[in-house]
């Protein structure tokens, strides 16, 4: 597999691995502190759970952001070389994959942030 | 809809046809020489995708008729109130046994091995990449399944419910072996499962029709790429939860026993890794099938192509995070409920998608009622409402004992039946044609589905009704005055509806499936995909150029010219089985695979290491160790005839497209193997380091537990050492490997074998630490972990043995050199995760406990 082709499987896959990773920042943080009885500790005045969980949604959210814009933009220039079938479709589907991870990462980070984290 | 992509890869309007005719004198007969199947008694070592598939989706059927057989005796049992039929411990026996059997010897063999068949078919490749591998998932399956089934007729089939959570399957609760038939038993069938996952990921990648680019792929084999991907990250948690439990039960190494630091918890988690996912594993695929029947039953193309490939990708990694959700959202305790009902609701916008593509579809084109279409029709239907009491279940204001009733049965067979049963039934309608002689027929094919539609929904809806007032799951008979005796036998009467249903499927397959290959029915619904092409064991004469996803329909003559042998590869260059490999993403021609033909290896191979698993479950250590050795050793003997290096010069296989027979290094098609293999063993340590860490959260200040030492940090640092310089000879050593011309250097045997010193000398090093400071993996389950550890090491360090004596035996047989290096490599990928995996796990071991300083 070439490095470009390596590329674009990863943007395609951009958004869905940042929700992957934003997914195991939260569950790992919020289960090891609520295992140990730590969950109320805090940070500068924050809460460690809820800072964890808003800091991880909105990295994670902003690279996927990146990734949507990035899939944009090469799709746009696939489209200009109609001999590029592989590289049109890869591109289009990863808009589509990212801009799903926007909606999905977003509704996950807010959902940890209203339940309540150790019930 | 997408207008009809044309060639963009090839850069040809009409594709030139590559080979002129007529066809040399003898071409065809010897590519039909190099594929034909074995005749007698040697017919069972037959490889071929076509056998090879019927047999398992045959055996697989098989599965689903004896878990059936065991439903109708629960049915027939409950029909009435205080019910003799069967006794209670028989009851607990029959349901373990029907949901075990029914989701991992029916459902995921069954979607694997439909694959196994189409797969190569449908992307006009001669075959899977790794024939043998999936004759050797085969055997393994059919021997170690029956008898796993089998056990029910001596009671000594697993009772604890099938997902067999401890404490209640460990020893002290379950001190009989029928625990251990579990565990080793579908423990062993994963591994099978996992076999046939590496064969498809590879099959998808590399072996197409030349310019079957990643955007003219059939939604079948998206479909079932995902599902293959997502079977290699789940299956190992589901490995690894058996391996320790089993460890807990044998050695006594307290894992899931609260008492000594252990947590039952360790199990659920583990298993709802794996078993979240488990339902769109077997509903993906299912989805790939209908995604190919709709447009045929419609005559037109599918609608939104990319969307349902989104859809199948983000549910492939999707699911796997519901899991987590459920748990820390809402606690463990209600996982079993929330598994069955979020398959339903969190699926809906991915499935949402993929619904409204086919409907789009049929609506743009015109739906004709065939059977398949029914099917198609009934598992919208059902599924939907499986759906729908998936949203209840989980909104729904009663408690968890009230969850626990036979409203969640009622739900999730609508899942399961809707969403996979009914699809395998529509696609048995439709591919009969592919296999036999004639297609099955329309009229009982219209019983089949009535019964069975009718039957399901008489069986099944009234139970939402029985789960409500109050029936709890899983019991074995109830009194009189309960009041649901009426429901129940409404809901008996619809199973043997059901019953009926299959078995006019049976009369029909009797009368009409007449296997055979040259001579098959032929396109009868008018499809447009590669599997309808005219074929034989070799699949198609020569191997299709296509310009879009329905080359049937747009490219005209393409059967006619296919058979004629005007496209690629019409005859066999090397005189053997051979495929055509093309690249990943554009599928252009990449180079001649040669394939394994028929051997008694794989079957040899997978009855001794079904023996060696079943026999390890009944105590006999010793036989079972000799066929574990006989198993190894027949695997050495497959493997001995394989990497044949370079035959012949490369071959032109028309169109002026010249290919190698031979080639070494990333584009080689075991090397992706090996690197999915790779990402498999990752995932079983990556569990096994996630268990480790979950102990230590569960265990507060005992971590390690008093009076443990951790080992002095010069022997980890020795043990490290010694494994990176293994690492480095075989690097030194494949340098030396490289080079145009064919040489084999001394120096490359004698590297190997002091690597090999190295490495296990590393191993020792640590387990030697370990045992200095006294550890004892059963006081606590600190040192359980921490062995588990260090065992999987040892094994994965002797698996690398084995390999090296293999690599060193092949040079000194002169099987090996500079061009002819494939088993070099496949030893030296797995030599470097076995390195990685070693350095981590002394990483943790030893840098854990000190970085957190007991606490
Ligand atoms: C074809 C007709 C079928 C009938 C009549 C049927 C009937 C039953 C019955 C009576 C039970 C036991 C309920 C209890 O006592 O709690 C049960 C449980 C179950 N069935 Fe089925 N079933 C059928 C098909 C299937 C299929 C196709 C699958 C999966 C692919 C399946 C998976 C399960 C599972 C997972 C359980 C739960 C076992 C447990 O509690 O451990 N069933 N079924």
């Amino acid at each position: 597999m070439s490095g470009r082709r390596t590329g674009q499987v990863l943007l395609m896959l951009a958004g869905l691995i940042a929700w992957a990773v934003q997914f195991t920042v939260i569950y790992g943080v919020t289960s090891t502190l609520c295992g140990r009885g730590w969950a109320d500790a805090t940070l500068f005045g924050f809460g460690i759970v809820p800072a964890t969980i808003v800091s991880a949604t909105l990295i994670t959210f902003a690279a996927t952001a990146v990734a949507v814009i990035w899939s944009i933009k090469s799709h746009r220039q696939n489209a200009k070389r109609p001999a590029a079938t592989t590289d049109g479709f890869m591109s289009h589907v990863a808009i589509l994959i990212n801009g799903l991870s926007l909606v999905v990462i977003l509704w996950h980070g807010i959902s940890a942030l209203i339940l309540p984290a150790c019930a | 809809m997408n207008a009809p992509e044309r060639p963009g890869s090839f850069g040809e309007q009409e594709p030139e046809l590559p080979n002129p005719l007529p066809r040399p004198e003898g071409e065809f007969e010897a590519l039909k020489k190099a594929w034909k199947a074995p005749r007698g008694i040697s017919f069972i070592t037959a490889v071929n995708n076509t056998y090879v598939g019927l047999w398992y989706v045959g055996t697989a059927f098989l599965f689903f008729i004896l878990a059936g057989i065991l439903a109708l005796i629960m049915r027939a049992q409950l029909a009435a109130p205080e019910g003799d039929l069967v006794s209670h411990d028989l009851y607990n026996q029959l349901f373990t046994m029907h949901g075990t059997v029914m989701m991992f010897l029916f459902a995921v063999p069954a979607v694997e091995a439909a694959s196994v068949y189409l797969l190569p078919n449908m992307q006009a490749a001669r075959d899977l990449p790794f024939p043998r591998l999936s004759a050797y998932a085969f055997w393994a399956y059919f021997v170690g399944g029956l008898v796993f089934f089998g056990t029910i007729f001596f009671g000594l089939s697993p009772n604890g419910g099938w997902f067999m959570y401890p404490p209640l399957t460990g020893t002290k609760y379950s001190p009989a072996e029928n625990a251990d038939w579990w565990l080793l038993g579908i423990g062993f069938i994963e591994i099978s499962a996992i076999a046939g996952a590496i064969e498809i990921i590879v099959g998808v990648m590399k072996t197409r029709a030349v310019g079957m680019s990643l955007d003219k792929l059939p939604v079948y084999s998206w479909a079932m790429l995902v599902f293959a991907v997502m079977i290699v990250i789940g299956f190992p948690a589901i490995i690894l939860g058996t391996l320790l439990l089993e460890m807990e039960r044998a050695f006594d190494w307290p894992f899931f026993i609260a008492e000594r630091g252990g947590d039952p918890l360790l199990w659920q988690h583990l298993f709802w890794f794996f078993g979240h996912p488990e339902v769109y594993i077997i509903f993906l695929p299912a989805t790939g099938m209908v995604s190919m029947i709709v447009p045929t039953m419609a005559q037109t193309s599918l609608v939104g192509y990319r969307l349902i490939v989104l859809a199948l990708i983000a549910t492939g990694f999707l699911s796997f995070g519901l899991w987590v959700h459920h748990m820390f959202a809402t606690g463990l305790p209600k996982m079993s409920l929330s598994f069955f009902s979020a398959a339903s609701t969190a699926v809906a916008v991915p499935s949402g998608i993929q619904v409204f593509a086919w409907i789009a579809t049929i609506a743009s084109g015109r739906m004709k009622l065939t059977t398949p279409s029914l099917f198609i029709i009934g598992f919208l239907f059902i599924f939907t409402l499986g759906g729908l009491t998936g949203v209840m279940v989980a909104m729904a204001p009663f408690d968890w004992q009230a969850h626990d009733s036979y409203f969640v049965v009622a739900h999730l067979h609508y899942v399961l039946i809707g969403g996979m049963v009914f699809p395998l039934f529509a696609a048995f309608y439709y591919w009969a044609p592919v296999a036999s002689k004639h297609a099955l027929s329309e009229r009982l094919g219209r019983w089949v589905f009535g019964l069975m539609f009718l039957g399901m929904n008489v069986t099944f809806l009234p139970m939402h009704i029985t789960g409500l007032i109050g029936m709890p799951r899983r019991v074995y008979t109830y009194p009189v005055e309960m009041g649901w005796d009426a429901l129940n036998l409404v809901s008996t009467i619809g199973a043997f509806m059901i019953a009926a249903g299959v078995a006019v499927f049976l009369f029909d397959l009797a009368r009409n499936f007449r296997f055979t290959l040259e001579d098959n029915a032929g396109n009868v619904w008018n499809a447009s995909t590669l599997e309808w092409l005219p074929n034989g064991t070799y699949n198609t004469r020569s191997i299709p150029s296509v310009v879009s996803r329905d080359p049937l329909w747009d490219q005209s003559n393409l059967s006619k010219d296919v058979e004629d042998g005007r496209y690629y590869l019409p005859g066999t260059a090397t005189g053997g089985r051979e495929a055509l490999v093309t690249s990943p993403f554009d599928a252009r021609p990449q180079y001649i695979l040669q394939v394994p033909g028929p051997g008694w290896q794989p079957v040899l191979a997978a009855v001794f290491t079904a023996a060696f698993f079943l026999l390890l479950t009944v105590k006999f250590v010793f036989t079972s160790v000799i066929c574990g050795v006989l198993a190894v050793g027949c695997v050495i003997w497959w493997l001995w005839e394989t990497d044949p290096g370079p035959v012949r010069p490369p071959a032109d296989i028309g169109g002026g497209i010249v290919v190698p027979v031979y080639v070494t290094g990333p584009m080689n098609h075991s090397w992706w193997a090996m690197i999915v293999l790779m990402v498999v063993s990752g995932m079983v340590f990556t569990c096994l380091i996630f268990s480790y860490l979950f102990l230590w959260l569960v265990n507060p200040g005992a971590w390690p537990p008093q009076g443990v030492r951790i080992p002095d940090w010069i022997w980890p640092s020795l043990s490290a050492l010694l494994y990176c310089a293994s690492a480095v000879l075989i690097a030194v050593a494949s340098r030396q490997l490289r080079g145009a011309d064919r040489r084999n250097p001394r120096s490359v045997p004698i590297l190997i074998g002091v690597a090999l010193l190295l490495v296990s000398g590393a191993a020792a090093v640590d387990l030697w630490t370990q045992w200095g400071t006294n550890l004892s993996p059963s006081a606590h389950a600190y040192g359980a972990a921490v062995y588990a550890i260090v065992s999987l090491q040892i094994f994965f360090v002797l698996t690398t043995f084995i390999m090296g004596i293999y690599t060193i035996a092949r040079w000194l047989a002169g099987r090996l050199d500079s061009v002819r290096r494939t088993t070099f490599d496949n030893t030296m990928l797995f030599w470097y995760y076995t390195v990685g995996q070693g350095l981590t796990a002394l990483l943790v071991v030893h840098g854990f406990p000190r970085l957190t300083g007991g606490i």
